[in-house]
């Protein structure tokens, strides 16, 4: 018995309960496989076991629930250890940065790290609450980027419910690819600008009319 | 001049780390998909319950609660795990008899025929 076999059995005998608890401790940090657990509760929505509004509504508040204990960590907690570190290394700086960094991108950040990005989620929560993002904005963003990532994978889990174990292995692999294909165009990018700096120099200079 | 040199040469690397696990994790998805489209029958796992099996298999519940020797139940969500404990036997034993079960069932009512009989309580 694997986790996810455990998780499930657990979901299976228990429900919501579980449900709920599983996601919130998964959003705030801890890999656990919820793709799963919300494919599955979809399947068992179907069987007749749960009710669909009721899956959606625990879910959403679990994932919710946990993205604001990532958050609070980063900005009570992550904050000050931060800034102890960086002291001496111009940290208040770089924090100014971090800090720009998420004012600017912060919603789609978080939006797409609800639903599309999943790997990324709890990084961003910390991130974001250590750059001091505006919590409300952070919290609207946050339960609308959970909502839809409960809503697309328990009705993928409904429509597919007999073939759960299946989708969730495409459904896991697939995330991976997603957060690959992100990572490359941004590597191959800062690449690009070490093999060609000169021509990155020119638009520069073009770009400032020096 | 060395510093740049570097920087590049890392990037270069972790740009061919990243191509290489996407790559793999693409094939994988791929592979998933395409065993998924010529097998249409889950692994039966412990967490699955009876109800799930059946829809799964589509095949009836009694016949799977009959081949276990428990008596039928409504919304019975025990895994088949928690049914091996109960019994004193192993998950596999009893994910074998499943097999068994569902193997005769399908020779006996094959797919496309209108054999299989809705569920009822007695």
């Amino acid at each position: 018995m694997n986790i996810s076999d455990q998780l499930l059995g657990a979901l299976s005998q228990y429900g919501l309960p579980v449900l709920f608890g599983v996601i919130a401790i998964a959003a705030a940090g801890v890999p656990l496989p919820i793709s799963m657990m919300l494919v599955a509760a979809g399947s068992f929505v179907e069987l007749g076991e749960m009710k669909l509004w009721q899956v959606i509504l625990v879910a959403s508040a679990g994932a919710v629930l946990g993205d604001q204990i990532g958050y609070a960590l980063g900005r009570w907690g992550g904050h000050r250890v931060v800034e102890r570190f960086t002291r001496r290394r111009d940290g208040a700086a770089r924090i100014a940065q971090a800090s720009a960094f998420a004012k600017r991108w912060g919603a789609a950040g978080i939006f797409f790290t609800r639903w599309l990005i999943t790997p990324l989620g709890p990084w961003l929560n910390l991130t974001s609450g250590m750059a001091g993002y505006p919590w409300m904005r952070f919290f609207i963003w946050d339960v609308l980027g959970e909502v839809l990532w409960v809503v697309l994978y328990v009705l993928l889990g409904k429509f597919f419910s007999d073939r759960v174990q299946a989708l969730v292995e495409i459904l896991g692999n697939l995330a991976w690819v997603i957060v690959g294909l992100i990572a490359a165009v941004i590597l191959g990018w800062k690449l690009l600008r070490y093999l060609h700096p000169a021509d990155i120099l020119n638009e520069r200079k073009v770009t400032t009319g020096n | 001049m060395n510093h740049t040199g570097w920087k590049k040469w890392i990037a270069v690397v972790a740009f061919a780390l990243v191509v290489l696990a996407t790559g793999v994790f693409a094939v994988r998805t791929v592979r998933r998909a395409m065993y998924w489209r010529m097998h249409r029958d889950e692994t039966i796992r412990p967490w699955m319950s009876i109800p799930y099996v059946a829809h799964s298999y589509r095949v009836p519940p009694p016949v799977l609660y009959q081949t276990l020797k428990i008596p039928p139940q409504l919304h019975d969500r025990r895994t088949l795990k928690q049914i091996a404990h109960a019994q004193n036997r192993s998950v596999e034993e009893v994910i074998s008899v499943l097999q068994d079960a569902i193997g005769r069932e399908r020779a006996d009512h094959p797919p496309g025929a209108p054999t299989t009989a809705p569920v009822r309580s007695p």
